[in-house]
């Protein structure tokens, strides 16, 4: 099908041939701004998530206040649907890029999206471990540290993958709005030229493409994730 | 002998959102170097809470213990940990790291102790050889059976050389035949290592199985403690005798059925009539008094037996004993 669209494309003429290497090129956007996304994301929403699980009630050290305190911040930015956060960071994008478009400003408020949503993501998967496990790490003498490195995330590894995957899905999801920011990506030309032009032929290739990307990220995790995964027989 | 574990008063109360359990209501308890000590209750007597206060994962709300005369409550929290790295503990549902094979999994609690792999990974050769499982030592938790993963549990327990090691429910999973083989384990373990065992079970064939010593958990309350001999031999609380009296489930089973009193008045004391009746009728009878007195060749005095379920044989009984000239009166259950 990729051969047809493409013959189709070099057949028409010369206007089309630079139709295609602008698509593949903002395959490269697209996924750049996923991924770079998703990992900064990590970087907070990780220990973000550790720290609602290891401070919830009758967590390994329960205290109320951080835990409200994280649980709301969780709930308020996942509340504030993307498109508008993406407008609101607009002065925090400009502060920590520099300028307020192109798709490495997109990543600021894909970040601050994602984040919490990790955040959720990684809860909920610390607190599918056996609290059985960490109670007898506990009893051998294990820190804090110990326990949350060798035996919370070792434990819950799979799950976190799982995990990843949906979140890099949900980030790719988002960075089709970048448009309204001059991101970039497929998202963007899918609107750009499929809603704004009416021009279906590229909005559909945009689509395929998004699908690809979206079915091949899938097919990695799970494969990562079943392999990784030592509780079968 | 200096005791190793020291239970003073020690009470636990949870907080619930509008009440209060008190789990354990001041226990005091001694236990000695080298023993194998049985603590035993009903669900819910509070034994788990009680073993979990041994190393501290569960703090006592007031009272404390003392681990070779040095107080658990009165230490940091890295002395604690230090501390436990000296008590061991294997669990009901065995508690292994999932995602480690079996040998990783024995090398865990050195490599929290901070030993070199190398060293950690031949240490916990010799512990599978121990616990008899060294072909094993790839395999994962989730290939192995009940017995087995117990057996890796206690392998990971021996790993840093523990004085102490406790026994939540370690059997209470597995079939008879397995509990067996793993009880046979830990008594060789308390032999060859001098390591102090207790054991928590609501199981009385396990403590019979291999305990030097039982305490009787009730309700939160110690309700007996002692030898194995002297709390089976005679039980005094209510709550030991339950436990007791469970061991042979026939015996609790014949409980509150039929029951007869047998007076003896002129029968010779050289009859063995009850003996007599139960071999013509085929069925046992329970003891529950006897009170017989040898004079002069004629036997005196009173007996109670509870006799069987099946009505015809209660009834062939009865008159077994009447033909015999014995006085017999049926009793409602009867009680002490």
């Amino acid at each position: 099908m990729w051969n047809e669209i493409v013959t189709y494309w070099q057949q028409e003429g010369t206007i089309m041939t630079p139709m295609v290497s602008y698509l593949l090129e903002n395959i490269w956007v697209t996924l750049y701004m996923t991924v770079v996304s998703t990992v900064l994301a990590y970087v907070l929403g990780l220990p973000m998530g550790i720290a609602m699980v290891v401070t919830a009630p009758g967590g390994l050290r329960s205290n109320h206040v951080v835990y409200r305190i994280l649980d709301f911040v969780a709930n308020i930015v996942r509340s504030v649907p993307f498109l508008i956060l993406l407008i609101l960071v607009i002065p925090l994008t400009r502060i920590l890029v520099g300028k307020a478009y192109g798709p490495t400003s997109v990543i600021v408020p894909l970040v601050l999206a994602a984040a919490p949503f990790i955040a959720r993501m990684v809860e909920s998967s610390l607190l599918e471990v056996d609290k059985g496990v960490i109670e007898a790490a506990q009893s051998m003498g294990a820190n804090l540290w110990t326990i949350i490195w060798k035996v919370m995330l070792a434990e819950a590894r799979t799950s976190l993958i799982v995990g990843a995957t949906i979140v890099l899905g949900t980030v790719l999801g988002y960075s089709a709005m970048a448009g309204i920011v001059g991101g970039g990506g497929l998202g963007d030309i899918a609107i750009q030229y499929g809603y704004y032009r009416r021009d279906n032929e590229v909005m559909w290739l945009c689509v395929i493409l998004l699908v690809v990307l979206v079915q091949g990220m899938q097919y990695i995790g799970t494969k990562i994730s079943k392999k990784m995964d030592k509780r079968v027989r | 002998m200096e005791p190793i574990i020291q239970i003073q008063k020690v009470t636990k109360t949870f907080l619930g959102k509008d009440n209060q359990v008190e789990a354990l209501k001041g226990i005091t308890l001694d236990i000695e170097k080298g023993d194998i000590y049985g603590i035993i209750g009903m669900s819910g007597a509070g034994k788990s809470t009680l073993v979990r206060c041994l190393n501290f994962l569960e703090k006592p709300t007031t009272g404390t213990v003392l681990i070779e005369n040095k107080d658990l409550s009165a230490m940091t929290e890295k002395e604690l940990r230090h501390t436990r790295t000296e008590i061991a503990m294997i669990f009901q549902h065995f508690n292994l790291l999932m995602q480690r094979n079996v040998l990783d999994n024995v090398c865990f609690p050195m490599e929290i102790v901070g030993m070199k792999k190398a060293d950690a990974r031949k240490r916990a050769m010799e512990l599978l050889e121990i616990v008899g499982l060294s072909e094993k030592a790839k395999s994962y938790p989730a290939q192995l059976s009940g017995g087995q993963k117990q057996r890796v549990a206690i392998a990971r327990a021996l790993a840093n050389n523990p004085k102490i090691l406790l026994c939540d429910e370690a059997t209470s999973a597995l079939d008879p035949t397995t509990t067996k083989s793993i009880l046979q384990l830990l008594q060789q373990i308390n032999r060859d290592y001098g390591i102090t065992i207790v054991i928590i079970t609501h199981e009385m064939t396990v403590v019979q199985e291999i305990c030097s010593h039982v305490a009787i958990i009730d309700n939160g309350e110690l309700a007996e403690h002692g030898t194995v001999e002297e709390v089976f031999t005679s039980p005094k609380t209510p709550a030991a005798k339950k436990l007791v009296f469970m061991i042979n489930p026939q015996m609790a089973e014949m409980r509150s059925k039929r029951c007869i009193r047998i007076v003896f008045v002129e029968n010779s004391s050289f009859e063995p009539v009850i003996a007599n009746m139960i071999l013509e009728c085929k069925a046992p009878v329970n003891i529950l008094l006897a009170d017989t007195k040898d004079i002069n060749g004629i036997a005196h005095g009173q007996m109670i037996l509870q006799l069987p379920e099946d009505e015809n044989i209660a009834a062939k009984m009865i008159h077994y004993l009447r033909e015999r000239k014995l006085t017999v009166e049926e009793v409602d259950s009867y009680v002490e």
